[in-house]
């Protein structure tokens, strides 16, 4: 059955035939050849996709956002759309407009940008408050309502949003409550010796982008996101996740602590995770892979202190801190 | 602190009146009426008060009517003082005091009274269904002492961790029971006011007294013989001796011990046995005759009897040793010669008449005499009977001519009379002829109506003689059983019937749990602890000893409950526990598991570290972590897990 | 006579308490979280109640003793030994129980401080009625679920700004029969930030500085008004157009729409106030110009001396500035 619905899909790659792993890997092979040293970074991209999340990297310009986000748009075949905020942008420039049709005497909707499977929304921090809460409305709901009517966004929808570190003069941070919208955050940081080596001698990454080929097809990616909700979580590890959200919640290390949101969240991502890992069940390993991204931009440290430490930092301590139930 | 003062709640004052109410009903049938009732209204008042959430009467009116009620418990017992106005007192302090539950030191005050009452109960009554009843207020009332300190929790809860307290108090109380060292009483004074039996042996013998007693199946005593037990005609256990006749009662004379040896040689074959007297509130002792020496704190009087220094208030046991066969061969005074041969000056000439014949025929010949009157008595046809007929004139003449029947009392008191009359010293002995053993605990149990009357004459070359003139009528009476010989169709008592067989032996099942009882819980006395401590081993067990093996045991029982209550039940998952037990190798490699580190984290670090044993970490951890993270596990793989970590050697 | 006496051995009474708790407690202070009752620190003594207790019982044994009552013996062993187990119970009730320090949200000066703990029960059976208090604050009293943990909140009185640790605290209890207490000294690593107490009168918002900085007062009103849309609850009620709403008298609440880029600015600085105030008044006054500012809904700094903080607003912001405020001066 499998079988018929692979072998029927359109324009099905020379990968069909693998299986879920298999086809992973080679996206993250794929896209290991363009963006260098960063295989951390485009797994946890990668898995973010697989739990049907948006992402949200932040790092200073230049270190690749776009690439990566461009990248996996690619190889995963979907329609891609990049849109760079500004502060005078308005909530019709992403949604899109109705326009008067002298012909028809009616109005007709123009669709705006976010009418795509892959949006980038790069530095999402640029734009006014208003624009981001329209970009992030359509985000969780998946659909957007203009002039009382409501039309779905394609399927699978994806936003990449870039957002240079706050604290830039004529940025506009995203608040806490729109920030639990990303389901990942990821940071970059700049590639080590080796690799940036050789990103200088190589070919220009955006001509090799507009080359790739994608290693999935819409359906593919479906069915993958498919399997990596069948990823089975044992009540241990229900429990464990339990734990470690308990556990910020009571500590006094953050302001607040995390939302049930962001419990299901965190199991959401590792069970991609562990779909990444080639596995059909989720190990507390996964969970702790995963953490990072997950709690860096939900959970804001008590002690302003330690505003400093990064999410890696923060998420050890909180792993250290619950033990295994 | 303020919690002191914290008000009594509503279900917490429901609780109180329920271990009050419990402490004090099983106390009433000991209590005037009146304050039974007047405690009892009281009482409900309170729950009506409770009920209604009314406000609770104030203080002086409080005060008035504890006035009152010690007024007029002074009234009833012309004092305030002593046991039993100090239980009435307790009664009405604690239905008062229920009305002035205000803070949480009232209710602390209540709950102390309802143990106190506990202790009053046992001042009336030990039996085991008093210590039945004693258990169940305990654990009411220790609820209660919990309700008091926290009310929240729903009242079968309450009661049930009060029973599993208490029943964690036991070991406790049983070594305490055992090992402390006993202090006999009284402390202070003489209590004065001890309840005495109401059944059993007098000091006067009328006619009709043992009848009575004949009703009653009440215990006199109990027996166990460490030998066989010996014929039934021959257990006379002898009691008050009579030698003072007024014509129609009989008295004792001698109150006082004046020896502590029997004056008597001892001959023939000995019986050993231990007898245990249910208080009777007389001084007497009961011994099989007869004794080759006294218990503590008792003597003989000079006519035999075996007195107690005190009154016998409380179960009492003593060991003796008896010589069935031994004669009351010995030169009695001349005193009591003579009290033995006096008669009042007129009344019942016929048997006057008949004695002066044998007199007459006979001379000095005493024997001759008492042959005589066996002879005669044996030709009344006298019949044996429970209810005799009244004479009011004349009694002995009524008896032997007229009415011809009569209970034991009737024959001794003739015989005694006859004897006397022909110038033979004789005397009426009272005590208890036969028993009955128990089956089940080889006890000897001899009741009430076990009571029996016979008469001892002196013959100058035999001594003190004792003689049965029931025996010559009704010889089934001694040989086999009183009910034997007594007519059928007369009224028995309950027990003492022959087609109640069965309820017999469910009673002497029941009087074997209740002499165990007496004997072990009851009779639990200094020298019985003494004894006891020395069969366990103790040489001489005195007070520095038994505190030291009780300080002991009631460590190792502390350590014991300790140790149970403070572990900690970790219901450890079967797998989690093969994963520590792994875990626990590898530490003492030097690889140390983080509880928060994942099983494939850790089998990597550990690989790194125990190259040699890598293969097996991994595959240990594989298993582990479908195990436990994996679906559609099962329990062979979990052997299987077991079977690798009990493989696995680092 | 007693005044005189009394008042020395209340002392005497107080320091030797105070020298007791500190041996008891003998940890470093703060104690690394978790802080769990261990054994060792777990105490016991009788109550009043339970000395009460003892003294009913040596009545029961003398009465037994008396009327050679051999129940009675039984009954009083029976209640030494419930006294002996209790004693097992109520320590039971207290040992092994873990405290992990929480949140303690940050107040004025004069505001009581609230220190959250998390009390954690690792036994399958209920913990009940464990009361825990500071010094001579009243203590509050918690029942902790099997394997389970709750919270209490412990409130102490302010006055200083600064950090506040929470201060030794006492747990114990007297369940279940309210005759022996079991108690332990904790003192949990948690601390509070105390703010100082806004000013209560204080000079109008620093407007004049502005024009610094390129931006001034517009009379009309911050923002361009730019629509309505449906309230949403994460919407600021002073963006709510009451005006609007009144109008139509069963819709849903509105939310005022805002257009045009940058919020006022204003700096609250320190040398704008007059010289002759004190730190302390200083302090005051700022803080209460943020509390000002932030309920206008202007984007404002701060500047003390040696520290600038950025204009800005929002809960962060004024979180960074009262902080700012409060650790003034304690380096």
């Amino acid at each position: 059955m499998q079988q018929l619905i692979d072998s029927a899909a359109p324009s099905s790659p020379a990968v069909s035939r693998l299986s879920p792993h298999e086809q992973l890997a080679a996206v993250i092979n794929a896209a290991q050849r363009v963006i260098l040293g960063k295989e951390r970074a485009i797994r946890m991209a990668l898995a973010c996709v697989l739990a049907r999340g948006h992402l949200l990297i932040e790092d200073l310009p230049g270190v690749g956002k776009t690439t990566l986000a461009h990248v996996i748009a690619r190889l995963l075949g979907l329609d891609f759309q990049r849109v760079q905020f500004t502060s005078d942008m308005l909530p019709a420039d992403i949604i899109g407009v109705s326009v008067f049709d002298r012909d028809s005497a009616s109005f007709r909707f123009h669709p705006g940008p976010i009418f795509t499977q892959v949006m980038l929304a790069d530095e999402i921090n640029r734009a006014t408050p208003k624009t981001q809460s329209a970009l992030l409305e359509a985000m969780e709901e998946r659909q957007v309502t203009t002039e009382g009517e409501t039309r779905r966004l394609p399927e699978p929808f994806f936003v990449i949003a870039t957002q240079n570190p706050s604290h830039q003069i004529g940025t506009f941070p995203l608040p806490e409550s729109q920030l639990d919208r990303f389901l990942l955050r990821i940071e970059l940081g700049y590639p080590d010796p080796a690799a940036e080596r050789e990103l200088l001698a190589g070919i220009d990454r955006r001509e090799m982008i507009k080359t790739l080929p994608a290693s999935l097809s819409p359906p593919q990616l479906m069915s993958l996101q498919q399997a990596a909700r069948a990823v089975h979580v044992a009540p241990a590890l229900i429990d464990y996740v339990q734990s470690l959200a308990a556990y910020t919640r009571a500590a006094p290390d953050w302001q607040a602590g995390l939302s049930p949101r962001a419990a299901i969240a965190l199991l959401a991502v590792a069970r991609a995770w562990a779909l990444l890992e080639h596995r059909d069940h989720v190990l507390p390993e996964d969970v702790q892979a995963v953490l990072p991204g997950v709690i860096g931009h939900r959970l804001r440290p008590a002690d302003d202190d330690s505003r400093k430490v990064g999410a890696d930092v923060t998420a050890a301590r909180l792993i250290e801190a619950v033990p295994l139930p | 602190m303020a919690r002191r003062d914290r008000p009594v709640s509503q279900r917490q004052a429901w609780w109180l009146l329920a271990a009050a109410l419990g402490a004090f009903l099983p106390l009433t049938p000991h209590l005037p009426l009146w304050l039974a009732l007047g405690s009892g209204s009281v009482m409900l008042l309170r729950g009506w008060i409770t009920y209604r959430q009314w406000h609770l009467p104030p203080r002086w009116l409080l005060a008035l009517l504890v006035i009152a009620g010690t007024a007029a418990v002074g009234f009833e017992y012309r004092t305030v003082f002593g046991r039993v106005p100090g239980v009435a007192l307790l009664g009405i302090f604690i239905a008062l005091k229920l009305l002035e539950l205000r803070a949480a030191r009232d209710a602390l005050a209540v709950v102390l009274l309802c143990y106190f009452l506990v202790l009053a109960q046992f001042m009336f009554t030990q039996t085991i269904a008093t210590a039945l009843v004693a258990i169940l207020t305990i654990v009411l009332t220790t609820a209660t002492l919990a309700a008091a300190a926290d009310d929240r929790p729903a009242p079968q809860l309450l009661l049930r961790r009060s029973g599993l307290m208490l029943a964690q108090a036991l070991p406790f109380m049983v070594l305490l029971f055992i090992l402390f060292p006993r202090v006999q009483g009284p402390l202070w004074g003489l209590p004065q006011d001890r309840i005495t039996a109401t059944t059993g042996l007098s000091d006067s013998m009328a006619p009709g007294s043992i009848a009575e007693l004949s009703q009653s199946d009440a215990i006199a005593f109990r027996v166990k013989f460490s030998g066989p037990v010996p014929a039934q005609s021959q257990l006379y256990w002898r009691g008050p001796v009579m030698s003072r006749f007024d014509g129609r009662n009989w008295r004792a004379t001698r109150s006082m011990g004046t020896q502590s040896t029997p004056p008597y040689p001892l001959t023939g074959a000995s019986v050993d046995y231990e007898l245990t007297l249910e208080p009777h509130g007389k001084p007497w002792l009961f011994a099989l005759e007869h004794p080759d020496a006294v218990p503590a704190n008792s003597q003989f009087s000079d006519d035999l009897q075996l007195l107690s220094r005190e009154v016998v208030r409380n179960r009492t046991r003593y060991s003796l040793r008896s010589y069935p066969d031994t004669q009351l061969l010995f030169k009695d005074t001349a005193t009591n010669l003579r009290e033995a041969l006096a008669l009042p000056r007129d009344g019942n000439p016929r048997i006057r008449a008949a004695a002066a014949e044998w007199k007459t025929r006979h001379g000095d010949d005493a024997t001759a005499i008492v042959a005589a009157a066996e002879d005669f008595f044996g030709r009344q046809l006298l019949a044996y009977t429970l209810t005799p007929p009244m004479v009011l004139d004349d009694v002995i003449d009524g008896f032997l001519f007229e009415t011809k029947r009569g209970f034991c009392e009737h024959f001794a008191s003739a015989f005694a009379f006859s004897l006397r009359a022909a110038g033979v010293p004789a005397r009426v002995v009272t005590g208890y002829q036969g028993g009955e053993l128990n089956a089940v605990d080889g006890y000897l149990v001899i009741r009430q109506y076990d009571a029996h009357a016979w008469t001892e004459a002196w013959l100058p070359e035999r001594g003190w003689v004792r003689i049965d003139p029931t025996a010559i009528s009704a010889p089934r009476r001694i040989a086999d059983h009183f009910v034997a010989a007594v007519p059928a169709g007369e009224a028995l008592p309950f027990l003492a019937r022959a087609n109640m067989s069965w309820l017999r032996d469910l009673r002497n099942r029941f009087d074997a749990v209740a002499n165990g009882w007496n004997q072990w819980v009851l009779g639990y006395t200094p020298q019985r602890q003494r004894e006891f401590l020395q069969s366990l081993g103790l040489e001489a067990p005195d007070w520095q000893q038994m505190t030291a093996v009780l300080a002991v045991l009631s460590g190792a029982v502390l350590l014991v409950l300790t140790a149970w209550i403070l572990y900690q039940r970790k219901q450890i998952d079967p797998v989690r526990r093969a994963w520590l037990n792994f875990t626990r190798r590898l530490a003492k490699r030097g690889v140390q598991w983080h509880d928060w580190e994942g099983p494939q984290d850790f089998a990597r670090r550990a690989s790194l570290a125990l190259p040699t044993h890598a293969a097996s970490i991994q595959a240990i951890t594989e298993s582990y972590s479908r195990l436990r993270y994996a679906p559609q596990a099962t329990p062979a793989d979990l052997s299987h897990l077991k079977n690798q970590i009990r493989q696995f050697h680092p | 006579m007693p005044f005189t006496l009394g008042r020395p051995l209340r002392q005497l009474r107080l320091q030797l308490h105070e020298s007791f708790v500190r041996w008891a407690l003998r940890v470093r202070v703060p104690e690394p979280a978790p802080v769990v009752l261990s054994q060792r620190r777990v105490y016991v003594l009788p109550t009043r109640a339970g000395v009460a207790y003892v003294m009913v019982l040596v009545v029961i044994l003398l009465g037994a003793i008396n009327y050679n009552l051999n129940l009675g013996y039984a009954l009083v062993f029976l209640l030494v030994g419930l006294g002996v187990v209790t004693i097992l119970h109520t320590f039971r009730n207290l040992v092994q129980l873990s405290l992990r320090p929480g949140r303690a949200e940050s107040v004025f000066a004069g505001e009581p401080a609230h220190f959250d703990l998390t009390l954690e029960n690792p036994r399958k059976e209920l913990r009940s009625s464990i009361r825990l208090f500071i010094a001579d604050e009243d203590p509050i009293e918690v029942d902790i679920p099997a394997l389970a943990s709750s919270t209490a909140t412990l409130s102490q009185p302010t006055q200083q700004r600064g950090w506040l640790a929470m201060p030794r605290i006492t747990i114990e209890t007297t369940w279940p029969l309210g005759l022996i207490r079991a108690w332990a000294y904790a003192a949990p690593d948690l601390r509070c930030l105390v703010y100082p107490a806004p000013a209560a009168s204080a000079p109008p918002l620093p407007w004049s500085d502005d024009s610094a900085h390129g931006s001034t007062r517009d009379g009309s009103g911050r923002d361009d008004f730019s629509g309505l849309r449906n309230h949403q609850i994460t919407d600021p009620p002073r963006h709510i157009a009451w005006k609007a709403v009144a109008r139509q008298s069963d819709g849903p609440l509105l939310t005022k729409l805002f257009s045009g880029a940058a919020a006022q600015r204003i700096w609250l600085d320190w040398q704008l106030l007059p010289p002759d105030l004190g730190v302390e008044q200083r302090l005051a006054v700022l803080a209460h110009w943020m509390l000002d500012a932030e309920a206008a809904g202007l984007a404002w700094g701060l500047r003390l001396p040696g520290q600038r903080l950025d204009p800005g607003s929002g809960p962060t912001q004024l979180a960074q500035g009262l902080r700012a405020l409060a650790l003034y001066g304690t380096a």
